[in-house]
C-alpha cells in the first residue's frame, strides 16, 4: 500500500472496539489500490494485524469483492439475478462478451475492462442493472453499454 | 388502491439526504423526542406498543427481541443489518441512497432505546457509494449534535460507525453477519446462545434490518398504539416491497400490511404484465420462499394471510415471472445462486444445493433423464430442516414448490429434450 493508505490503515486498527474487525476494511484499502489483492500486500496485511498470511488468505478468499487476481480499470459486474435474468440480463452479457473478446470473469488483454456476471446487486427494479467500479448503472441496454464502452476508451489511450 | 407513504413519504424530496431539509420535513424530531422527553425503556416500550415485526426477512417481533436482552451492565450493541441481498429485494438500498438521514435517526433512537453507545451499519460491499452517502449524513448528524459523545446535551453517548461487507449473500444471517464484522469468514454461529446474550464480540447484541430500525422514527412521532391501527392485529405498519422481474413499472412501494393483495400490488401498482405476456407465476418475498399461481394472487399482503398461502412475506421482494420465462431456467438461475453463497460449512447445504444445480442444469440442456425430478424433490427432502442455518431452506423454497406447480413444465424439458418455450439452450 502506499504512504497513505497506509497510515489510514493504522486507524482502522484503533476504529473498532476490537482490532479484529479491521481486517476487511484494511482488505478493501488494498482492493481500491491494486484493484485486486497481491500476495505480497496479504503479507503487509498480516503483519499489521498481527495475523499469519494464511489466516488473511482464509478470510478474503470468502469474499467475491476481493480480487485474487489483477482487474482492468473498469470492473463491470453484470447482474445476473433472476430479475434481471427475465429483463436480458444474458443479453447484455453475451454482447459484452463478444465486444470485449472475454470470458465470464475475464479481463481484456489491454487491462482496460473486467466483465464479470454476479449475484444479485440490490437494483432489482431497474433490471438489468450493471455495477463498474461499484457505481450502479440501471435499466442497461446493449447501445447504453456500447456508449459507455465508446467513452472510457477515448478517455483513456489504450496504452495507458 | 393508493401506497401509503410512512417510511418513504420524503423520499422523493429533492435534498432529503442533506440534514437541513431533513430537518424541515420533520426530521430529527423523533431522536428529539426520545433523548430529551423521554426514558429508554418507554421508548423501547412504544416499540412493543406498536407490534412491529423485523422486516429483514424473519418477521420477529421488534419489541420482543429488544427485550432479551440481558439486563447484567454488560456492553450492548445495536448493529443495523445493511446487507440487503435477497435476491428481488431492493428496499433498502433505495432508502439508504435517497434518504440516509431517516436511518441514522431510527438506528440513533433505537440504539438509546436498548441502551447501547455503540451502533454499527453493515452495508454489503457492493453499496459502497451508499457508504459514502451514510458517512456524510453522520458528519451532519455529528455536527448538529444528533450523534456523538453527548446527543442532544442528554449526557448520552451514541456512536454509529459503518462497515463494508465483501461480498457475501449469507452475511445476511444475522451470526454470519456478526462474524463479518468481527473480521472473519462469514460463516453462522450455532444458536443458542442468540445475539442479544451473546452477540458483537461476545456482548448482548440486538440485529434489525433497515426498514425496522428506519420504522422506529414513524412510531415515535405517531406513538406506538397509532402504528399499531396500520395494518391488522399481528401485521402491524406498512411495508416497503420490491416488485421486480416481467412487469411494466417495476419499483418500491410502501403500502399498509393486509390492505392490499398481491394482484393490486403487481397488476395495480406495478403496472401488470408486460405488453401481450401472462403473469405466470410470483415469488412474493425473495428468492428463498415458495412461488404462487394465479389462482393465489388474491392474497393480502401480510405475514399470516401469505403463510396460509403456503409461502412467507420474507423480505418484500416480489418476483414476477410471465410466460416467457421458463420454470426450469429461473429455478436453475436460483439454484446457480444458493450453490454459488453457500458457505460450505455444513454438508446438506453445500453437497445438496451444488446437487440440484447439476440435475437442473442437464434438465435445462435438455439432457433430463427419467426420475430425474423423483430426485430434485429427494434431494430437497434432504435439505430441508437438516441445515446448520436457514441458507438450505432458502434454497429449495422456489423449486420445492415450482416442482409441484409447473410439474409439467419440467417433465416437458425431459421428454422433450428442450425447453418447451423454445428458450435458448445455452
Amino acid at each position: 500500500m502506499n504512504a497513505e493508505r497506509l497510515a489510514k490503515a493504522r486507524e482502522l486498527l484503533e476504529a473498532f472496539p476490537q482490532k479484529s474487525s479491521a481486517l476487511i476494511p484494511i482488505l478493501h484499502l488494498v482492493e481500491e489500490e491494486f484493484g485486486w489483492i497481491p500476495e505480497e500486500e496479504v503479507a503487509v496485511v498480516a503483519d499489521l494485524m498481527g495475523y499469519t498470511p494464511a489466516y488473511v488468505e482464509s478470510v478474503l478468499s470468502f469474499y467475491t469483492l476481493f480480487h485474487r487476481q489483477p482487474t482492468g480499470k473498469y470492473l463491470i459486474q453484470v447482474c445476473r439475478g433472476l430479475s434481471c435474468q427475465v429483463r436480458g440480463a444474458d443479453e447484455l452479457s453475451k454482447f459484452l462478451y463478444e465486444e470485449l473478446g472475454v470470458q465470464r470473469s475475464g479481463t481484456t488483454e489491454d487491462g482496460m475492462f473486467t466483465v464479470e456476471a454476479v449475484e444479485c446487486i440490490a437494483l432489482c427494479k431497474d433490471a438489468p442493472a450493471v455495477q463498474i467500479n461499484l457505481e450502479f448503472y440501471p435499466d442497461m441496454t446493449p447501445e447504453k453499454m456500447q456508449a459507455f464502452l465508446d467513452k472510457a476508451r477515448q478517455e483513456v489511450p489504450s496504452d495507458a | 388502491m393508493p401506497e401509503t407513504r410512512i417510511l418513504f413519504k420524503h423520499i422523493d424530496v429533492p435534498g432529503i439526504d442533506r440534514i437541513d431539509v431533513y430537518e424541515q420535513h420533520g426530521g430529527y424530531q423523533s431522536l428529539r423526542k426520545a433523548v430529551l422527553d423521554m426514558t429508554p425503556e418507554s421508548v423501547a416500550q412504544e416499540v412493543m406498543t406498536s407490534n412491529l415485526r423485523g422486516r429483514g426477512g424473519a418477521g420477529f417481533p421488534t419489541g420482543r427481541k429488544w427485550s432479551f436482552l440481558p439486563k447484567d451492565g454488560r456492553t450492548r450493541y445495536l448493529v443495523c443489518n445493511a446487507d440487503e441481498s435477497e435476491p428481488g429485494t431492493c428496499k433498502d438500498q433505495e432508502l439508504i441512497y435517497k434518504n440516509p438521514h431517516l436511518l441514522i435517526e431510527g438506528v440513533a433512537a433505537s440504539a438509546y432505546a436498548i441502551g447501547a453507545e455503540d451502533a454499527f451499519i453493515y452495508l454489503r460491499g457492493e453499496f459502497k457509494v451508499g457508504y459514502a452517502i451514510l458517512e456524510r449524513a453522520i458528519a451532519e448528524a455529528r455536527a448538529k449534535g444528533y450523534v456523538g459523545d453527548d446527543v442532544l446535551g442528554s449526557g448520552r453517548r451514541i456512536e454509529i460507525t459503518l462497515y463494508l461487507g465483501a461480498g457475501a449473500y449469507i452475511c445476511g444471517e444475522e451470526t454470519a453477519l456478526l462474524n463479518s464484522l468481527e473480521g472473519k469468514r462469514g460463516q453462522p454461529r450455532l444458536k443458542p446462545p442468540f445475539p442479544a446474550t451473546a452477540g458483537l464480540y461476545g456482548m448482548p447484541t440486538v440485529v434489525n434490518n433497515v426498514e425496522t430500525l428506519a420504522a422506529v422514527v414513524p412510531i415515535l412521532e405517531m406513538g406506538g398504539a397509532e402504528y399499531s391501527k396500520l395494518g391488522s392485529e399481528k401485521s402491524a405498519g406498512t411495508k416497503l416491497f420490491s416488485v421486480s422481474g416481467t412487469v411494466r413499472n417495476p419499483g418500491n412501494f410502501e403500502v399498509e400490511l393486509n390492505k392490499v393483495t398481491l394482484r393490486e400490488l403487481v397488476y395495480d401498482l406495478a403496472g401488470g404484465p408486460l405488453e401481450g405476456r401472462e403473469i405466470k407465476g410470483i415469488i412474493p418475498g425473495g428468492s428463498s420462499v415458495p412461488i404462487l399461481t394465479p389462482d393465489k394472487f388474491d392474497v393480502a399482503l401480510d405475514y399470516e394471510s401469505l403463510a396460509a398461502a403456503g409461502t412467507m412475506l420474507g423480505s418484500g421482494g416480489v418476483i414476477v415471472l410471465d410466460d416467457h420465462s421458463c420454470i426450469v431456467k429461473s429455478t436453475l438461475r436460483l439454484m446457480e445462486f444458493y450453490r454459488h453463497e453457500s458457505c460450505g460449512f455444513c454438508t446438506p447445504c453445500r453437497e445438496g444445493t451444488m446437487w440440484l444445480d447439476q440435475v437442473l442444469e442437464r434438465i435445462e440442456a435438455g439432457l433430463g433423464r427419467p426420475g430425474d425430478l423423483e430426485m430434485l424433490a429427494d434431494l430437497c427432502v434432504n435439505i430441508e430442516g437438516r441445515t446448520f442455518c436457514p441458507l438450505g431452506d432458502a434454497a429449495i423454497g422456489v423449486l420445492k414448490s415450482g416442482l409441484e406447480l409447473y410439474h409439467e413444465e419440467y417433465q416437458a424439458h425431459i421428454d422433450q429434450g428442450c425447453c418447451p418455450l423454445g428458450e435458448v439452450v445455452r
